[in-house]
């Protein structure tokens, strides 16, 4: 992303509007754990629904349903670790430790961005985990 | 420097928590538990409370070692590891432990019954009881009261009239909820025989704390002999008195709303009467089961239990009143 010439830049200093631009796409980034762990929530919560009204009885086992939900906790697991692993990289904070980015610049706040990132991809990695939890240890629709 | 000495509420507060642990037992609590899901649940409840514990000592151990031990300066590794290990790992690890174990217990309070199956109904404010043993036709109905065999696992089909009530016997199991319209399923393995007390556990209208009943846990001989007698017509009266209060009942309408088998009276709007004088109590759980109670609630029943929708009769003569209290009395 180097830009050093057109409107964008005026004595060699990006415009605002220009740097929110190109941060909107990390501004997105920081909802996707949260937004991985929502879907996962109901697509869990929605398929029992379905699987314990129309398909199974009270206490028939539900292998089928816990297998298919262990599958999308995975992915949802997998998904979370990827958003995790690139917004470590974008806080980038093993290379210069810089723990809080307080200045306000545009480097700080994209790697502000990226720290967000990381810790909600934390809390969404636990949040899935504890929403599977029921599915796998439950064995029937009781 | 901060003093440490204890203040008197400090030393009292403890000594009065000693006070309330005698509540603790008795006929309808969840910490002396007589049934198989009781056990679980009481179980439950204390590794519960012991993971609390847990958890509030070491993060107030935590807020203590900051604010009143270690107040300098402190190396950024060790805060860093005391916010990280005390705020997030450790607990997201009890946390995550106490929740599998809750949840591996679902499935043992969740095992089908082996044969007897018992109907109850939520109504305003008491219940309907139906018991069904194994390939009956027909049910054997009565009220206010659940007597289950212990050492067998029981079917209880919940259902309601009109408004949602909850289904509780804390001695035996946990609470289910009833709904209009729709049937909920729970089981009970009752384990030691004795007299439990159950409450309708979710709000249902102004006399809700008066919708309780008696769950009489018999040995499983004594249940079918029980069940057998339930299941047969009222005794004819025993006397001229008795002879006289079953007239009463009769030219009063009462078999309009309640059934006594072996009489004229069918009526299905309020509790079946048929065995009413073996109950343990009368009113739901509100009183007890003597003829003078009996004359009590029929001439007030808006007065024991607010919002009944039996009328009262308070006009009648106190003879007649005295023979059909009698009367009922002797309906064991």
């Amino acid at each position: 992303m180097v830009h050093q010439k057109g409107k964008d830049w005026q004595d060699g200093v990006k415009s605002d509007e220009a740097e929110f631009a190109e941060e909107a796409d990390s501004l997105w980034r920081i909802t996707l754990g949260p937004l991985i762990w929502a879907l996962h929530f109901v697509a869990s919560y929605g398929t029992t629904a379905a699987w314990c009204a129309k398909v199974a009885t009270a206490f028939e086992p539900v292998p089928g349903l816990r297998i298919g939900l262990a599958v999308l906790t995975v992915a949802a697991l997998a998904g979370i670790v990827w958003v995790g692993w690139r917004a470590w990289r974008q806080w980038d904070f093993t290379e210069d430790w810089d723990y809080v980015n307080k200045e306000g610049e545009n480097e700080d706040r994209h790697e502000f961005l990226g720290h967000a990132a990381f810790l909600l991809a934390i809390v969404s990695f636990v949040g899935v985990v504890y929403v599977a939890m029921p599915v796998l240890l439950i064995e029937s629709c009781r | 420097m901060t003093s440490w000495r204890v203040t008197r509420p400090g030393i009292f507060a403890p000594c009065l928590l000693l006070l309330l642990l005698p509540a603790c037992d008795g006929p309808q609590s969840a910490l002396a538990p007589a049934g198989r899901e009781a056990e679980l649940l009481a179980d439950l409840f204390w590794i519960m409370l012991a993971g609390a514990v847990v958890l509030w000592l070491a993060i107030n151990g935590l807020m203590f070692y900051v604010t009143r031990i270690n107040v300098g300066h402190m190396p950024r590794r060790l805060a860093e590891g005391i916010i990280i290990g005390g705020g997030i790992v450790f607990p997201v690890i009890v946390l995550a432990a106490l929740l599998g174990y809750g949840l591996t217990l679902m499935p043992l309070t969740r095992v089908p019954g082996d044969g007897l199956r018992i109907r109850v109904t939520g109504e305003q404010w008491w219940w309907r009881v139906e018991y069904w043993p194994e390939g009956a036709e027909a049910p054997v109905v009565a009220a206010n009261e659940v007597r289950l065999p212990s050492g067998r696992r029981t079917d209880i089909e919940l259902a309601a009239h009109e408004v949602i009530h909850s289904f509780w016997i804390p001695a035996l199991g946990g609470k289910t909820d009833m709904f209009p319209g729709r049937d909920t399923l729970m089981t009970l393995e009752p384990l030691t025989p004795g007299v439990y007390r159950g409450q309708c556990a979710e709000f249902c209208g102004e006399s809700h704390a008066l919708m309780a009943f008696q769950a009489v846990v018999l040995p499983e001989e004594e249940f079918a002999d029980w069940l057998e007698a339930e299941a047969a017509p009222a005794r004819p009266p025993s006397g001229p008195l008795e002879a006289a209060g079953q007239e009463v009942f009769l030219a009063q309408g009462c078999g309009a709303c309640h059934t006594v088998r072996g009489t004229p009276a069918t009526g299905a709007v309020g509790p079946d009467l048929t065995h009413v004088g073996s109950r343990l109590t009368i009113g739901a759980g509100t009183l007890p089961p003597t003829a003078e109670a009996l004359a009590n609630w029929i001439a007030h029943p808006g007065t024991i239990k607010p919002g009944v929708e039996m009328p009262s009769y308070d006009e009648l003569a106190p003879d007649d009143l005295a023979a059909l209290a009698a009367w009922l009395e002797g309906l064991e």
